[in-house]
């Protein structure tokens, strides 16, 4: 039982040990996100609950469970009501539905909290009761007791070669039988390939409420409950990709059909399922070496899933971008052209094709962290936030900025915008004006793709001065351009092009004219 | 609204009929505008462009100019994008000079400017970044309008709220019109907005945490420390500033460290923490000549997280701004940020998000607009500190019998701990005796005697008994005065 029991209550979200009755877990808050980086906690009833709440975010939070049904939000939102209250219990509200809480955690702060879990198995809401917090800031705690096991498990194999799963009810089985166990499972007798098997049961819904059913197959699977399919993934393919649904259940028995076909290969299948009172749990005797954390609905990557499209018109952005710096302006150009632009170092920085880039990170919660590009074949021009002009003695380094240092002979002027929204960045290098811009031909993410850049500088160039077109290992084509090996390989094409150390220059000049492509055949 | 039913179970005892049932709503309306399709509005600096236009800059970096939002009854609104893509956008100051939106975002002023007469601006010129960014993404820049002087002022959040990892963070600059920047204040800790007062003195919302007991208001004079040393290290890159100051005392009180540090200015107001809010943000004034209502020149300050705009009376006793916060209006639908008072209409313009911090609005952003209906609310207008009290007026004629009456008032002084730990308790409470409250001659005034003042303390006064003519009871009848100084007449 013990042994079983641990086997419910890792979840992908905490780290969770038993040790006799007691279970452990560390919530932390996420620093910038209004939230607890574990919102999913399971335990066995009556046992002890024993959690360090950790709380590196900027603003005091707490940590509050309530009995199973409470409308946290609600609760918390009350508060508001009253906050002169509120505020002298530490914003603790006195609902008797209130399980267990950790005082109010300072910034930095951490705080234990030690409770018996509830002898009634549910689901129990824990929350951030500070201001504001409840409408995010949440999570549950299971008590969970055993799951049911499918009862009256019979099956039905059916001889046949297909690629996806037939029509059954129109088949004849070629065997049948029952499954005392309860648990599913594939008898191959002598038959390894070309068959496919119904399996039909009756599920018990202790109490009414959301199930969750997890199956996973090798080959196509596809799960029924009361004749409606919930959940399914058909077709030719291994037993990687766990897919689940959701589905409310009146308490009482509800008719279980699992459909599976075998084409050639391995033969596995895998179904579980979770509820009100029970953690996932397996319904088939095989289950992937991932189940637990497939098995669990997948939470939403929070820095994912905003990407910026741009169509006639190039698309700016600016904010923190992996590879330029803390200044950075993130250009897509229609073609699928991107680049990245670092007016701290007033240097191209990247250079990349396809997608622009994913908003969410910046759009989503607080909005913490540096993205990186959406695209790919990700040249990194700027190398380690060089600058764009030096001059520089033969054998030594291309200077550049320590990370928070400024270019103290470089001033940023900003961008303007042509008719077609194209830009054209600005600085000052002493006492020089530069300007820079890129414009496009072709289409990026094939080969005849092609991003020329015009930088013109206007003024006292210095003698020996020298314009940085890329950083990294370069060689030459043999056709006057040159290969730039920095993250990905780039062909970058200049008049008087040449090998500075590991950078490809130009001497500086009132106009310098560069070609960048990808290589043909790159991909 | 839950209000009326709260005020009503402190206030009313006899009659349950008066003008105080009103909500704030029958003395202030709130109108929440659509917002274009296809954005999350999350309306970060709102300003006033001509021809009766307004600017909105938001939190994901674009920049709206919006037409048909000032008209007295609003119907489609049309929204031209200006700009996008900005690092954030907190200030927005139009010159009419340049024709050109100044805006502040994270890393920088630009002048942006539309030269083609597209709506859609063409150039993005940077004024100043002389401040410095580390990645962190706290570390907000926010922006003023143009001062008396044609400066523009610029807030700079510590990083993560805590420190100060870079140049200037936890320092208030201005940016002269040439682009030079000036290092102005220190001991910013995590700003939420700037404005004036009608005579242009310069202010800004700082929010509780570390060296703030709760959010403030505090007033930006230059050269002073504003009560956070974080950025103390930056005296260095700052020779215009003088010696650093001396190192407040963990612990301790505002008042008491005054004595030691002289740079230090105490807030002007305490926004008391939950009372009034818990998030600070915008600060705007009205000067709409009586528009807007009663209270001609006195400030507006909203507060993101309980999504409502409290009011503040400001006065100066030795030299140093102080005065009173009362409540004033709840209800917006996300955590307001963004604020102008437009007042050629007599109307103050709010927006915000509820992003990253929770807002008891609940919208993930919104703009909306605030109007006076008319109708006098019957509240305290003025509360000024006297030797040995404070006298407060009203917005109406009260009633001799209640507002004559001691025992229609009562007080509660307080104040909060000085220290490097997050927040305080309010602490250190005294319980003064008010011992004569005198009806001014004119019927609209009431001079309270209290006995003992504390300097340094937040005095809290309710005046739950006292009635306007007509027998009604103050729609807030609570005000919180900040008693930086004891006047000496």
């Amino acid at each position: 039982m013990r042994t079983f029991l641990s086997l419910l209550l890792a979840s992908i979200f905490t780290i969770a040990t038993a040790t006799a009755e007691t279970f452990t877990f560390i919530i932390k808050t996420l620093p910038a996100q209004m939230r607890y980086d574990t919102t999913e906690l399971t335990v066995t009833p009556g046992s002890e609950v024993k959690i360090a709440f950790e709380n590196p975010d900027d603003m005091p939070h707490n940590l509050l469970f309530f009995q199973p049904g409470t409308d946290v939000v609600a609760v918390c939102n009350a508060q508001l009501e009253k906050p002169e209250e509120a505020l002298k219990r530490d914003w603790i509200p006195t609902d008797p539905r209130l399980l267990a809480h950790t005082p109010l955690v300072n910034p930095k702060g951490r705080a234990e909290l030690a409770f018996r879990a509830p002898d009634a198995a549910g689901v129990y809401p824990f929350v951030c009761s500070m201001p504001g917090h409840a409408a995010i800031m949440q999570g549950r705690m299971r008590v969970s007791g055993a799951a049911p096991k499918l009862q009256d498990l019979k099956f039905a194999m059916y001889l046949g070669a297909w690629k996806t799963l037939p029509d059954f009810p129109t088949l004849k089985p070629f065997r049948e039988g029952e499954l005392k166990d309860g648990l599913v499972e594939i008898k191959l007798d002598d038959y390894r390939n070309d068959f496919g098997v119904v399996y039909s049961a009756k599920v018990n819904a202790e109490t009414a409420g959301d199930y969750t059913f997890a199956i996973t197959g090798d080959d196509g699977v596809r799960l029924s409950i009361d004749g409606k399919k919930l959940v399914e993934h058909d077709g030719i393919h291994p037993a990687a990709d766990i897919r689940a649904g959701k589905v409310k259940l009146a308490a009482g028995t509800h008719d279980f059909r699992l459909e599976y076909f075998q084409a050639a290969g391995e033969a596995e299948i895998f179904a579980a399922w979770s509820g009100p009172t029970f953690a996932m749990t397996p319904l088939s005797k095989w289950t992937p070496p991932n189940w637990k954390e497939g098995a669990q609905a997948k939470r939403k990557d929070p820095n994912s899933g905003m990407p910026l499209t741009v169509e006639k018109e190039p698309v700016i952005y600016r904010n923190f971008i992996v590879g330029a710096g803390d200044r950075g302006i993130a250009v897509g150009y229609p073609g699928g052209f991107n680049i990245a632009w670092n007016a701290e170092t007033m240097a191209l920085a990247l250079v990349w094709r396809g997608a622009f880039i994913d908003a969410a990170r910046h759009w989503t919660d607080r909005g913490g962290g540096a993205q990186p590009p959406l695209g790919y074949d990700v040249l990194n021009a700027g190398g380690e936030s060089g600058l764009p002009l030096a001059v520089v003695a033969d054998g030594s380094e291309w200077p550049r900025l320590a990370k928070g240092e400024r270019a103290t002979d470089f001033k940023w002027r900003g961008y303007t915008l042509d008719h077609g929204r194209f830009p054209t960045f600005s600085y000052d290098w002493n006492g020089v004006k530069v300007s820079d811009r890129f414009d496009v031909a072709g289409n990026g993410t094939t080969d005849s793709g092609k991003l020329t850049r015009t930088v013109k500088l206007d003024g006292a160039v210095p003698a020996g001065a020298l314009f940085r077109l890329a950083a990294g290992a370069a060689q030459p084509t043999g056709d006057g351009a040159w290969i730039v090996e920095n993250g990905t390989k780039m062909r970058v094409s200049a008049d008087g092009a040449k090998l500075a150390g590991k950078s490809l220059v130009v001497p500086a000049r009132s106009e310098i004219v560069v070609t960048y492509s990808w290589p043909t055949g790159a991909r | 609204m839950k209000f009326s039913t709260a005020l009503s179970a402190i206030v009313l005892c006899a009659s349950a009929l008066h003008a105080a049932d009103l909500p704030e709503s029958d003395y202030y309306k709130i109108t929440t505008f659509d917002t274009p399709e296809g954005t999350a509005l999350e309306v970060s600096a709102i300003e006033l462009l001509p021809g009766d236009r307004l600017a909105l800059g938001t939190r994901r970096g674009e920049i709206w100019t919006v037409s048909g939002a000032e008209a007295a009854e609003p119907s489609a609104l049309k929204y031209q994008l200006f700009a996008a893509g900005q690092h954030e956008v907190m200030g927005l100051a139009y010159s009419k000079k340049d024709d050109s939106i100044f805006t502040t975002n994270r890393y920088e002023v630009a002048r942006l400017k539309d030269d083609d007469g597209d709506g859609r601006a063409d150039t993005f010129a940077t004024v100043s970044d002389g401040w410095g960014v580390s990645g962190d993404y706290h570390e907000y820049a926010f922006g003023s309008r143009f001062d008396k002087d044609g400066d523009l002022w610029v807030t700079l959040c510590l990083t993560g709220s805590f420190s100060s990892a870079i140049d200037f963070r936890g320092w208030a600059m201005r940016i002269k019109p040439d682009g030079t920047m000036v290092p102005t204040c220190s001991g910013v800790r995590s700003p939420g907005g700037i404005g004036f007062d009608a005579d242009g003195e310069v202010y800004f919302t700082d929010n509780q945490g570390p060296w703030r007991g709760a959010c403030t208001l505090q007033h930006l004079i230059p050269g002073t420390f504003q009560g956070h040393p974080g950025g103390f290290k930056w005296y260095d890159k700052a020779p215009n500033m003088g010696p650093r100051p001396v190192e407040p005392t963990d612990k301790s009180r505002m008042v008491t460290e005054r004595e030691r540090i002289k740079e230090l200015v105490p807030p002007a107001v305490y926004l008391v923490h939950a009372k009034i809010g818990n998030s600070s943000s915008f600060i705007v004034c009205d000067q709409s000549a009586g528009k807007f209502g009663p209270f001609e020149k006195q400030l507006f300050i909203a507060d993101q997280s309980a999504s409502n705009i409290s009011r503040v009376f400001l006065e100066e006793v030795n030299g140093i701004k102080q005065g009173a916060v009362f409540p004033f209006l709840k209800g917006f639908k996300s955590g307001i940020i963004g604020g102008r008072m437009d007042d050629v209409h007599g109307q103050i313009f709010a927006g915000g998000s509820d992003r990253g911090w929770g807002s008891k609005g609940g919208k993930p952003f919104d703009f909306e607009r605030v109007n006076w209906t008319g109708k006098v609310p019957f509240e305290v207008h003025e509360m000024h500190a006297k030797p040995d009290g404070f006298e407060v007026t009203f917005t109406e004629p009260v009633d001799r019998a209640t507002a004559g009456n001691v025992a229609s008032y009562s007080m509660r002084e307080f104040t909060y701990i000085y220290r490097a730990e997050y927040g305080s308790p309010e602490v250190d409470d005294v319980i003064p005796k008010i011992t004569a409250a005198t009806v001014g001659a004119d019927g609209k005034s009431v001079r309270l005697t209290i006995s003992p003042l504390t300097k340094g303390h937040i005095h809290e006064l309710h005046l739950d008994g006292v009635r306007s003519t007509s027998g009604g009871a103050l729609v807030h009848p609570v005000g919180y005065y900040t008693l930086n100084e004891i006047p000496k007449t």
